[in-house]
């Protein structure tokens, strides 16, 4: 009898350390922010804090007067998400499919970048995107396409490229790991059942796709609003046709029947973690918008450090922090009821 | 251009690509200068003049390092190649500690964001000296925030420092801030990328640097620019230390089109001297040593017509320090005419010693004119000290420069 009791305390015994650790280091200082974001004051002028205040203007006031920071967080993140999937997919498949024996090499060289410092890696983008860098020394002085005084640090694009460099990794990682779990043998009984090129459809869904992603781009990064015109509707109209040609010959002619019906399905797990993992931490990213981007360009994440660390006015960081939180768990939640929450946990894989 | 002008800008390596390389830059002057500590620096200037001596000898036993000094970057004079401080170096051979100098305040509003929830808690801040701007000094020593500079470690300092920086109404009797160095605000701006020379701060809005202006991130500096222009103009009534808040909003709404249409890239602290470096930035509100000090060839700074902005950057001595005496001694060494004339030499910045100016004479009578070191008369007329501001409007204020930065 004693032997059974402590045999079922180990459970509890083993999840001890993690829950100690969620209680002093995630619930207690949240408890603390929530707090704060009720609270009136800044830490000059001192604050008062619940029972005595209950501010929930910091809420509501918080949520129009930085909306334009909150839809660029959005925005960005969510475009910086399609990027990484649209390079980190076809990546995972083919380190997955194709690696062979040089995989563990593939998946290390994915990771590589993480062994230097964050920063440095955004600084890096800026010396590369700058006005002495290599881009630039193509765009502008080679091509003569821009004129002199045209710069890519402080546009949207910097800041979303910069985005997708940083969190390409946490894209592809959960995607290989999914992708490889795949079992061949349901791909070769496609194979034997007829399944080909996907021709036709490929054509028209590559299509569909590649023209929706580059409107997505073009229209999300106001391409061209930096050097003085806003997005054109002949511009968007551009960027569908090309998207639409682009993905449909990708569609066309890269794409098997076996894998839309087989391979894709069944890494749907993996597509769901990798973009959950990757639009987390790019929504709340200010390092890439401070070095990269302008004013204008600024997402929520440069909001809270703003309030925090340069106004010392926690309410409204503190607010600020609950409701990008809220966001982030209500798009999680609405994206988990799109792709079925089987899937997700791996319930049919 | 002067003689020393010249003579830096012989220099194999300047400041300016040593900068922009990355941020990694401090810290690898930083090493360079732990490891440098023990052999005095090679200039030729490690002379000790005898006041220090009688200084350093009563004071000597309670000496106790490593002294950590968080300062502005190009604010520490350099050797020929760049991988020590002679200054520093000269402090640690006379007095025997260790200096952890670090570059560390790119903004004073970031770094006392980064100090107050320690020195609020009572806790010591890691700093043992730190170097703030008037305003935010001021807003550090009412707060009762720094420790009592002892006038018996500090003779040297007492002596020299400039009248005129003497008896300011937050610390009449030097007793918790002695000056670092005095400069001012204005327009910088690379005149190859510009083209012409620049004369005022209206020049900063012309459409041909679209994207390539930056100002100055927090409203001292800024708004007290832009409010000395608009008053020239005669949109304002004020200049900047009596500008009411209606007219920060005049300022405000003047900044606004140019942030939103990309006229102004960004709003910066001391890191315009890396955008400067790439040819990111072409015009920018700037600090008036940095850019000959640190800049490139073509990196020019101007006094606008409009006016400038004076300020005095002030050492403190932060409570609850752990090396307060070295912290004194350090106050007392910079304020030996010696030591001071060099680092104003090199960082291009007005000093606050008596006697730095015949010091200077002594050594290179043409630079007895650089009016970064010693402001002409018309310019001086021009100079306004920045706002002054109550906690409440401080607050009022920051709003409209963080509505203006975006975030």
């Amino acid at each position: 009898m004693r032997l059974f009791r402590s045999r079922a305390a180990i459970p509890y015994l083993l999840m001890a350390p993690g829950l100690l650790w969620l209680l002093l280091f995630f619930i207690v200082p949240n408890v603390q922010m929530l707090v704060f974001s009720l609270s009136e004051g800044t830490l000059r002028t001192g604050f008062t804090t619940p029972p005595d205040v209950w501010d929930v203007e910091n809420y509501t006031g918080s949520i129009s007067k930085f909306s334009g920071n909150f839809s660029n967080s959005i925005v960005y993140g969510g475009l910086a998400t399609i990027l990484c999937f649209l390079i980190g997919y076809p990546l995972a498949y083919a380190i997955a499919f194709k690696g062979g024996r040089w995989k563990n090499l593939l998946l290390f060289m994915v990771i590589a970048p993480f062994f230097t410092s964050f920063l440095i890696r955004t600084i890096s983008w800026k010396i590369i995107l700058g006005n002495d860098g290599p881009v630039l020394a193509v765009v502008r002085d080679f091509l003569h396409l821009v004129p002199a005084n045209f710069s890519i640090i402080g546009s949207p694009l910097a800041v979303v490229g910069g985005l997708t460099y940083q969190f390409l990794p946490f894209m592809v990682l959960p995607l290989y790991v999914s992708i490889e779990k795949v079992d061949r043998r349901l791909i070769e009984a496609a194979q034997d059942l007829y399944a080909g090129p996907w021709r036709r459809g490929g054509m028209i869904a590559g299509a569909i796709f590649g023209a929706f992603a580059l409107v997505a781009l073009q229209v999300g990064l106001g391409y061209g609003a930096f050097i003085g015109e806003d997005a054109a509707p002949a511009a968007v109209a551009a960027a569908a046709l090309v998207g639409a040609i682009g993905g449909g010959l990708v569609g066309a002619f890269l794409i098997s029947q076996s894998f839309i019906r087989v391979t894709f399905p069944l890494s749907l797990p993996g597509v769901f973690a990798a973009s959950i993992l990757t639009f987390i931490p790019a929504i709340g990213d200010y390092v890439n918008p401070q070095l990269l981007g302008s004013p204008k360009t600024q997402m929520v994440g440069n909001v809270i450090q703003g309030r925090f660390l340069d106004q010392n006015d926690y309410p409204i960081a503190a607010a600020l922090a609950f409701l990008l939180m809220a966001g982030i768990l209500l798009a999680i939640f609405l994206y988990a009821k799109l792709l079925g929450t089987e899937e997700l946990t791996g319930g049919t894989a | 251009m002067t003689d020393l002008d010249q003579r830096l800008r012989a220099l194999p390596l300047t400041r300016r690509v040593f900068l922009q390389g990355s941020s990694m830059a401090g810290v690898a002057a930083f090493l360079a200068a732990c490891g440098g500590g023990s052999t005095p620096s090679p200039t030729g200037q490690a002379s000790v003049t005898p006041s220090e001596g009688a200084t350093a000898e009563p004071t000597e036993a309670v000496i106790e390092g490593p002294l950590n000094f968080a300062n502005w970057p190009a604010y520490m004079d350099l050797n020929a190649d760049e991988t020590a401080w002679p200054t520093i170096d000269d402090f640690e051979a006379t007095h025997g500690i260790e200096v952890n100098y670090v570059e560390e305040i790119e903004a004073n509003e970031d770094f006392y964001a980064t100090i107050a929830p320690q020195l609020g808690a009572g806790l010591d801040s890691g700093w043992d000296l730190i170097v703030l701007t008037d305003y935010m000094a001021a807003r550090v020593v009412r707060a009762g925030w720094t420790e009592e500079i002892s006038a018996e470690g500090t003779p040297t300092a007492h002596a020299n420092v400039r009248d005129e920086l003497r008896g300011l109404d937050w610390d009449p009797d030097m007793k918790f801030h002695f000056p670092w160095q005095s400069g001012a605000t204005g327009v910088g701006y690379n005149v190859v990328s510009t083209g012409r020379d620049l004369t005022k701060v209206e020049d900063l809005f012309d459409p041909a640097f679209k994207g390539k202006a930056t100002m100055l991130s927090g409203y001292s500096d800024t708004f007290s620019l832009v409010g000395l222009m608009l008053k020239a103009k005669g949109e304002i009534e004020h200049v900047p230390a009596e500008m009411t808040f209606e007219e920060a909003q005049v300022v405000h709404d003047y900044i606004k089109p140019y942030v939103d249409d990309g006229h102004i890239r960004a709003f910066t602290g001391n890191e315009y001297l890396q955008d400067f470096g790439s040819g990111d930035t072409w015009v920018a509100f700037v600090w008036s040593g940095d850019l000959a000090s640190s800049g490139g060839p073509d990196d020019r700074f101007v006094f606008p017509e409009e006016g400038s902005i004076i300020w005095t950057d002030n050492m403190l001595i932060p409570k609850g320090a752990q090396h307060k005496a070295a912290a004194e001694a350090m106050i007392d060494f910079v304020y030996d005419v010696e030591n001071a004339a060099r680092l104003a030499l090199y960082i291009y910045y007005i000093s606050p010693v008596k006697g730095v100016g015949d010091e200077i004479a002594k050594t290179d009578p043409e630079l007895g004119d650089n009016p970064l070191l010693f402001p002409p008369a018309e310019i001086a007329a021009k100079m306004y000290p920045q706002p002054a501001l109550s906690d409440e409007e401080d607050v009022k204020w920051a709003d409209l420069s963080a509505d203006l930065e975006g975030a």
